[in-house]
């Protein structure tokens, strides 16, 4: 059950791919609330949709591998690019002109390329814990993704063959890590029964899709005019809060640290998540009619 | 770049910050023993939050307060044993005619002519109590999970004795006061993980258990022991005794005391029987907006009665 349902929804096709997009509201701008890792679908943004939807219009979709969308066990819809060109696909088959992107952790990495490659159709970026690399990542953490685990403890089974071992077990774990605030069983339930909804083989191809690096990435906040606020928990397990502020200032954006949040404090702190978004979004140069 | 620290990454000890404070409060002393109250709102009708069982002090109406602040005029206080109240020795000192009376000086310190009752589990004895001696303070009477033997208890609940030394710690055998004064906070785990059996209520149990750790186990047990003087033929009388209207809220999977006890007090009252389908002994803390909403309904339903 939700707290508020779609005023409409539909399917855009991806080269074959459909992905399920949801409509709300009416409000201006419009916020298109970007999907993230593979490993959720959009209900991440239940706290957010309600709100933000008495406010504004609100956007959001299904990446491609799970929710409503097809599941696609080759990398190619996984790569950045692609997962870019179908947020601006999404905005398209909506009739949205322009929006600002609100995106969660790997989802910046689609929010920046839009940022800087379709400047036209963003009057801002939310980023939430964004995990894209500036160059600051290189040695966070060896790479041993593709090769059997000889440990089953901690982030070693953030590994292909683990998955395919024991997937609901590194979901625990995994959403253990992102949400590290006490009181966090429900948000966790949920994050785990939206990874069971799809598999590890998917994620598996997700993972062969390619990332920018982090050349590529500064170059895109270089070239963006795009107003930005990043939010970052200081106490986020999964992406540290340096790579946010690292984000910050290479855009020009405003950083808001949520002390004590974990990496989703969009679920976790969801008020004071929502306030931020609605402030930043007034606080933009009045959009022309759609 | 600009930076904003949204939220104090670590609270002070002591008390956690609070989502309305009082408007007013005080102590109220009688026969050498002060409650502290609180008074929130200047609305209209009274709705006066009651004391449950001493485990617990008047915070546990938290999720009540700020909403039902904004419609109504709310006064609460510290049951007797806890909280900002004294804690008085002996078993004495906790008989539901003590918390009836405090109630009735709580009403007068505040100049709370009528008011509406709201009481959780045992609370519904000093509630029926004072409405049954004062009917022409009371104006009706919310109880939630009320803890009435008008109806037998859970039969898990009747094995083992409190006073006696037990050979096993397992289950409800906790329930008994060697084992209180033994492991105290084993025993404040136990029972609110009884009383809040519903998924998701680690922050319900920590906050219970914490407010349970303001009195001391052998205070505890004096409260105890005064709620087993209260008897079951007065009991009935006083629901006979009562005029006003009656709302009863009671989860169906309440582990503490069973919803037909719930049942029982609304027939018995003539009242209405609401019952919360998955909800425990404290579904004012996890069903808040649920609860809160029943609340508002019933004494705004009172209409005329309420001056």
């Amino acid at each position: 059950m939700r707290a508020r349902e779609p005023d409409a929804d539909g399917f855009v096709d991806r080269g074959g791919v459909k992905l399920h997009w949801e409509r709300f509201g009416h409000g201006e701008p419009t916020l298109l609330l970007l999907p993230t890792w593979t490993v959720v679908h959009a209900r991440f943004w239940k706290a957010q949709i309600p709100y933000l939807a008495r406010h504004f219009r609100v956007v959001t979709y299904d990446g491609p591998g799970n929710g409503r969308s097809d599941r696609p066990l080759d990398p190619g819809p996984y790569g950045y690019e692609e997962e870019a060109r179908a947020a601006a696909a999404v905005l398209d088959a909506t009739g949205t002109g322009r929006a600002v992107a609100v995106s969660l952790s790997m989802g910046a990495q689609w929010a920046l390329w839009l940022m800087a490659n379709r400047p036209e159709r963003l009057l801002g970026s939310v980023f939430i814990g964004p995990a894209i690399d500036l160059g600051l990542m290189d040695g966070d953490v060896e790479d041993t993704f593709d090769e059997p685990y000889t440990s089953t403890e901690g982030w070693a089974r953030y590994n292909r063959y683990y998955w395919l071992d024991h997937y609901q077990d590194f979901l625990e774990f995994f959403f253990a890590q992102c949400f590290s605030e006490a009181h966090s069983t429900k948000q966790v339930e949920d994050a785990v029964g939206w990874g069971l909804e799809t598999s590890p083989e998917v994620l598996i191809a997700e993972h062969a899709g390619p990332e920018p690096d982090g050349a590529t990435a500064r170059d895109w906040c270089a070239r963006s005019p795009c107003p930005v606020l990043v939010i970052h928990g200081d106490d986020d397990q999964v992406v540290a809060p340096r790579h946010g502020r690292a984000l910050a200032e290479a855009t020009g954006g405003t950083l808001v640290v949520l002390g004590g949040a974990g990496h989703i404090p969009n679920a976790r702190d969801p008020v004071k998540v929502n306030r931020l978004i609605a402030d930043f979004a007034r606080s933009l140069p009045a959009t022309e009619p759609r | 770049m600009t930076t904003v620290q949204a939220r104090q990454a670590g609270r002070a000890a002591g008390e956690q910050t609070r989502a309305r404070y009082p408007d007013d409060e005080g102590h109220v002393e009688r026969e050498g023993v002060r409650v502290f109250w609180e008074r929130y709102g200047d609305g209209e009708p009274t709705v006066f939050l009651l004391p449950t069982w001493s485990i617990v002090h008047a915070r546990f109406w938290k999720a009540q307060i700020p909403y039902l602040a904004r419609h109504f005029r709310v006064v609460t206080f510290d049951g007797r044993g806890n909280g900002r109240s004294d804690r008085p020795e002996g078993a004495a000192a906790y008989s539901e005619r003590e918390f009836a009376a405090d109630a009735l000086a709580v009403l007068d310190a505040t100049a709370t002519e009528r008011a509406v009752l709201v009481s959780l589990s045992c609370g519904a004895l000093w509630s029926t109590l004072l409405a049954a001696d004062h009917p022409g303070r009371v104006d009706g009477i919310v109880y939630i999970g009320p803890a009435v033997g008008l109806a037998p208890p859970h039969p898990e609940r009747a094995v083992h004795s409190f006073f006696e030394p037990l050979d096993t710690d397992e289950g409800w055998a906790r329930y008994n006061r060697h084992y209180w004064l033994r492991d105290y906070r084993g025993f404040l785990q136990y029972f609110f993980s009884r009383c809040l059996t519903e998924p998701h209520s680690t922050k319900q149990q920590e906050d219970c258990v914490a407010w349970a750790l303001e009195i001391a186990p052998e205070t505890l047990i004096d409260t105890e022991q005064g709620l087993l003087l209260c008897g079951l033929e007065s009991f009935e009388r006083q629901c006979r005794r009562l005029r006003c209207p009656v709302l009863v809220v009671h989860g169906d999977e309440d582990a503490i005391r069973p919803h037909a006890q719930g049942a029982a007090l609304a027939a018995a009252t003539g009242g209405r029987l609401v019952t919360l389908a998955g909800a425990g002994h404290l579904p004012q803390a996890r069903d808040p907006v649920k609860v809160n909403l029943l609340i508002r309904e019933f004494v705004e339903s009172l209409g005329g009665r309420v001056r």
